[in-house]
C-alpha cells in the first residue's frame, strides 16, 4: 500500500513564482517531487505513521506504562523515598475509604491475619510480663539488686527509677512538633510513663528560650539553639524554617539518631508545606502526623548477660579482701569526721551568736538604724560591698574589712580554738591582734555586710563594737547619711549648735528644749534662733534663763514710767521743785539706753503731754504738746539719740475734769524695748 | 483546636502579670519572667462555639517603657497593651509599644487595658482620653481590676472573638 501523502506534513516551500514559468507549470514541478519523496522516505514515513497512532490510542500508552511501571518503581525506591512520600497519603486515603465503604469485607480479608496475630500479641504480653517477674525476682535478691535497693531508699527515687538509670542507653521521653514563629505545639507525643508539661506551654516557653538564648548570647547573629541539657536530660532541636521538631531524652542516644530526626521533620515540612505557610492557630491537620513522630519514641537498654571481664572479678575479690581494714580505717576516719563537724556546728554557731549579739550593739546606739545585717554572699568580698558607702565614711570602711580579708593571709600563728568575738581583748602575741583574731572567727564562718542609716553626730558602727570589745573587721558596712530624731541626737545636735556657756542647763523632752540658768539676753535670743532651725526641735522654752540685768533694767523702768513732772497753768516749763526730778529723769533714761544696749536690746520712748480742763480744747492740746516737747529737747540736749514719739494729749486724760488742776497738768513717760522676750520686762509692752 | 497566642504588654507594674493570674491558673513560675524576661500561660475556652487554646505570653515590663523584646513577638495573633491608669505616662507608653507590636506583627486584632479600676479616684487618665482612643485611634478599650477581676474576662474573650 502506498500511503497517501499528509497534509499535516510538513513540505518543502514551493519555489516562489518568479515570472519566467506558468502557474501550470508550477503544479506540475509540485507533483514530482512529492512524488520522489514517496520514493525515497517510504519506510520512514510507515514507521512515523505507527507511531502516531500508537500515541494517539490510550490503549496502547497505559499497556506500554503497564509493561515498565514495575521496573520504574523498583528503580525509584532505590535512589530516594520521593515515590513513597508520595503515595503514601494516597494509599492511605484509598485504604481508608475502602474501610469505610466496605467494613465487612475488610473484616473477612482480616480475620485471617488479625487472629494469629492477636493471639501473638496476648503470648508476647504474657512472655513481656513473665520476664519482667524474673527480672524483679531477680533484682530483688541479687547483690545488685540490693544495692539499687539501698540506693533507692538513700537518694528517695522510686526503685524502678533506679534500675531504670542503671540499665537505660537511652530513651526518648517525649517528641514535640513546633510551629517556629508562634511557638505553638502542631503535635506531640510521648513515651509511656513520662510526665510532661502542658505540650502548648512546654512549647510556647521553649521557643521562648531559644529567641531569648538567639537575643543574648548569639551576638547579633542568627544562630539557633540546638541543644539543651540538664542532668540527666537531654532536649534535641532540629529546625526548619517553617517548624521545628524537639526532642526530650535521657541517656546517649545512637549517633544517627538526629539524621531520623532530619528525616523525619523534612518528611513533616513538605507534607504539611501549606498548612504551615497559612497556620492561623488550627492545630488540626496535623494530628495525623503523630504515627510519624511515634517513630522517634524509642529506649535501649544494656544487655543485662553480658558476663563481667575477669579484671573487674578480680578487682572485686581484691576489694572483698581488703574490707576489713578499709571499713576499720573508714569507722575511725568518720568518727573523726564526726566529732570535727560536731566542733565545727558549735564554732558556725557561736560565731553566729556573736555576730548578732554584735549587731544589736548597732541596734541599741542612738543615731544608727540597722536596716540590713547578713552574711556577705560568697564572691562578694567586703572591700567590694565598702565601696558602695557613703563618701564621707567610706575611706574608714574600705580600710577596716580589707584588715579582715588580708588577714587571713598575713597572719602567720592563728589561734586554732573558735575565737569568739567578745573573747578578743586586742592581745595577741605576733600577728596583729585583730586579724588573728579576724582570722579565727572567720574560719567559723562568713563575714557579714551590714547595711545601715547613720547620723552625722552618731558615733560610727566601728567605734561602737571597739567600745565593747567586738571586732569590727568581720563585718562590712555601708553607711548611708540621714538625721536622727532620736531625743540623744536631737539634744547633741542643739547642744553643739548653741553651746551653753557654764551657768545654762538643757533638757530635752518631747520635741522642745527647755533652757535654764542664766545668761545674757543677746546669747539668749540668738540660742533660741538657732535652736529652732534645728530638725527634731518643736520648741525652745526659756523661761528657766534669767539675765543679772534684768532686773536692775526693769527698776529703771519703772522708776521712769512712775515718774510724774507737773507744770504751772498756761506754762510748758516745770514747776521749780519738779525740775530736779526731771533732770534726774533724764539721767535715769540714759542708763536704761545704756543698760538695754549692753543687753542687746533698742529703747524707744514715748512722750504723753497732758494739760488740766482750763481753757480751750486746741489751746490745752497745743501747750500739752509744747509739755512733751520740753522733755525732747532735754533728752536731745544730752545727746540721746533715742527714738522718741510725742503725743499731746491735751485735757482727755485730765485727773479733774473741771478746774484749774497741777496734778493734771503732767507729763507721762513709756519706755519700749526692742526685743524684748525676757520674762521679767514682759510688763513693759503690755 | 485552635491554639492562639497572645502577647501582653505595657510598662514596668501596670499589672499585666496580676491580670493574667485573674484570668488564668498559671503552671510556670514568676522566675521565668525575670529571667527570661516572658511568662507563659495558658487559657481554654469556648467561643461561638468553638474551643480555644489561648496561649499568654506575658512580657517582662522595663523601665525603658518602649524597650520591647521583638522576638518574643513574631507569630503573635493578638496582644493586649496595658496600661495603669493612676499612671498618665503608662498610657503613652502603652500607646507607643502598640504602635512598636503592630510594626512586628502587621494588623492584628488588639485591645488596650486602663488597669486598676479600683482606684479610679486617684485615675490620672480621663474619660477623654479614652474617649478620644475609641473614637480617634479606633481602639477596643477595657477599664479593668486585677483584684477585683472587673472586666478580665470580657476583655480577653473579646479578644478571642476579634481572632477568630
Amino acid at each position: 500500500m502506498t500511503p497517501s501523502p499528509d497534509p499535516a506534513e510538513p513540505r518543502a516551500p514551493a519555489p516562489e513564482h518568479t515570472g519566467d514559468t506558468s502557474p501550470a507549470e508550477d503544479t506540475r514541478a509540485d507533483k514530482e517531487i512529492e512524488r520522489l519523496r514517496t520514493l525515497l522516505f517510504h519506510r520512514e514515513l510507515l514507521l512515523l505513521e505507527q507511531l502516531r497512532a500508537r500515541l494517539d490510542s490510550p490503549d496502547a500508552r497505559a499497556g506500554d506504562v503497564g509493561s515498565v511501571l514495575a521496573e520504574a518503581l523498583v528503580l525509584s525506591s532505590r535512589e530516594d523515598d520521593r515515590l513513597k512520600m508520595a503515595m503514601e497519603p494516597l494509599v492511605d486515603r484509598i485504604v481508608k475509604e475502602s474501610l469505610r465503604d466496605n467494613p465487612h469485607e475488610f473484616s473477612e480479608s482480616l480475620f485471617p491475619l488479625m487472629g494469629p496475630s492477636i493471639r501473638k500479641s496476648i503470648a508476647e504480653s504474657f512472655h513481656a510480663m513473665l520476664e519482667s517477674f524474673s527480672k524483679s525476682m531477680e533484682t530483688a535478691f541479687s547483690w545488685k539488686g540490693i544495692r539499687w535497693r539501698l540506693e533507692s531508699l538513700r537518694t528517695g527515687k522510686p526503685f524502678s527509677e533506679v534500675v531504670l538509670l542503671h540499665t537505660l542507653v537511652y530513651r526518648v521521653d517525649a517528641v514535640y512538633f513546633i510551629h517556629s514563629a508562634t511557638g505553638i505545639s502542631l503535635a506531640s507525643v510521648m513515651n509511656e510513663g513520662t510526665q510532661s508539661g502542658d505540650s502548648d506551654m512546654v512549647s510556647a516557653m521553649l521557643t521562648a528560650i531559644q529567641d531569648f538564648v538567639n537575643d543574648c548570647l548569639a551576638d547579633g547573629k542568627k544562630e539557633d539553639l540546638d541543644l539543651l541539657r540538664q542532668g540527666e536530660y537531654t532536649l534535641l532541636v532540629e529546625r526548619r524554617p517553617a517548624a521545628y521538631l524537639a526532642c526530650v531524652l535521657r541517656g546517649a542516644p545512637p549517633a544517627d539518631y538526629r539524621a531520623h530526626m532530619r528525616a523525619c521533620l523534612e518528611y513533616l515540612v513538605m507534607e504539611y508545606a501549606g498548612q504551615l505557610a497559612n497556620f492561623k492557630g488550627d492545630t488540626g491537620p496535623f494530628a495525623a502526623s503523630r504515627p510519624r513522630l511515634e517513630k522517634l519514641l524509642g529506649s535501649r537498654f544494656v544487655d543485662e548477660d553480658k558476663p563481667l571481664p575477669v579484671w573487674i572479678k578480680l578487682l572485686v575479690a581484691a576489694l572483698i579482701a581488703a574490707c576489713p581494714g578499709a571499713a576499720g580505717y573508714v569507722f575511725y576516719r568518720h568518727r573523726e569526721n564526726a566529732a570535727r563537724a560536731a566542733e565545727d556546728a558549735e564554732r558556725r554557731r557561736s560565731f553566729r551568736a556573736d555576730m548578732l549579739a554584735a549587731v544589736d550593739l548597732l541596734r541599741r546606739e542612738p543615731g544608727l538604724l540597722v536596716i540590713h545585717a547578713a552574711e556577705q554572699p560568697a564572691g562578694d568580698t567586703p572591700s567590694s560591698t565598702a565601696s558602695a558607702a557613703s563618701p564621707g565614711n567610706s575611706g574608714q570602711n574600705r580600710d577596716t574589712p580589707q584588715e579582715g580579708a588580708t588577714g587571713e593571709a598575713a597572719s602567720p600563728a592563728a589561734p586554732t580554738a573558735a575565737a569568739s568575738l567578745s573573747d578578743h581583748t586586742g592581745q595577741g602575741p605576733a600577728a596583729p591582734p585583730e586579724q588573728a583574731s579576724a582570722k579565727a572567727s572567720l574560719d567559723a564562718g562568713t563575714p557579714w555586710k551590714v547595711v545601715c542609716l547613720k547620723d552625722r553626730l552618731a558615733r560610727t558602727p566601728e567605734e561602737v563594737l571597739r567600745e565593747h570589745g567586738k571586732d569590727a573587721s568581720l563585718f562590712s558596712f555601708t553607711l548611708i547619711p540621714y538625721v536622727s530624731y532620736e531625743p540623744d541626737m536631737v539634744s547633741k545636735r542643739v547642744d553643739l549648735s548653741i553651746q551653753p556657756p557654764e551657768n545654762v542647763s538643757m533638757r530635752f523632752d518631747d520635741g522642745i528644749i527647755y533652757l535654764s540658768g542664766t545668761a545674757p539676753m543677746h546669747w539668749t535670743l540668738e540660742a533660741r534662733r538657732k535652736a529652732l532651725t534645728l530638725p527634731g526641735v518643736k520648741d525652745v522654752d526659756i523661761r528657766g534663763l534669767s539675765d543679772p540685768r534684768s532686773a536692775r533694767l526693769a527698776a529703771m523702768i519703772q522708776e521712769v514710767q512712775g515718774a510724774s513732772v507737773e507744770f504751772p497753768l498756761g506754762k510748758d516749763v516745770p514747776v521749780p521743785e519738779d525740775m530736779p526730778k526731771l533732770t534726774h529723769l533724764v539721767d535715769t533714761l540714759a542708763a536704761v539706753q545704756r543698760l538695754a544696749a549692753e543687753m542687746g536690746m533698742a529703747v524707744s520712748l514715748t512722750i504723753y503731754g497732758h494739760a488740766d480742763a482750763v481753757g480751750s480744747v486746741a489751746r490745752n492740746y497745743d501747750i500739752s504738746q509744747a509739755r512733751a516737747k520740753v522733755i525732747a529737747a532735754m533728752l536731745y540736749a544730752r545727746g540721746s539719740g533715742m527714738p522718741l514719739a510725742l503725743y499731746g494729749l491735751g485735757a482727755d486724760y485730765a485727773r479733774k475734769s473741771e478746774g484749774p488742776d497741777q496734778s493734771s497738768r503732767r507729763i507721762e513717760l513709756r519706755v519700749h524695748l526692742s526685743p524684748s522676750v525676757v520674762p521679767e520686762l514682759d510688763f513693759i509692752n503690755h | 483546636m485552635l491554639t492562639k497566642k497572645i502577647c501582653m504588654l505595657g510598662a514596668f507594674a501596670v499589672g499585666k502579670t496580676s491580670l493574667v493570674k485573674q484570668y488564668v491558673y498559671s503552671i510556670f513560675s514568676d522566675d521565668y519572667l525575670t529571667t527570661v524576661g516572658v511568662k507563659i500561660s495558658k487559657k481554654n475556652i469556648a467561643v461561638n462555639g468553638v474551643d480555644m487554646n489561648l496561649v499568654l505570653w506575658d512580657m517582662e515590663g522595663r523601665d525603658a517603657y518602649t524597650d520591647v523584646n521583638i522576638s518574643y513577638l513574631r507569630g503573635a495573633m493578638g496582644f493586649f497593651v496595658v496600661a495603669d491608669g493612676t499612671r498618665r505616662d503608662t498610657l503613652d507608653a502603652a500607646l507607643q509599644l502598640r504602635a512598636a507590636a503592630l510594626d512586628v506583627t502587621g494588623p492584628i486584632p488588639h485591645c488596650l487595658l486602663i488597669n486598676k479600676a479600683d482606684l479610679a479616684p486617684e485615675w490620672q487618665v480621663t474619660r477623654e482620653d479614652v474617649d478620644r482612643m475609641r473614637n480617634d485611634e479606633g481602639l477596643t478599650t477595657f477599664a479593668t481590676c486585677a483584684k477585683t477581676g472587673q472586666s478580665v474576662e470580657e476583655s480577653f474573650r473579646t479578644l478571642a472573638e476579634a481572632m477568630l
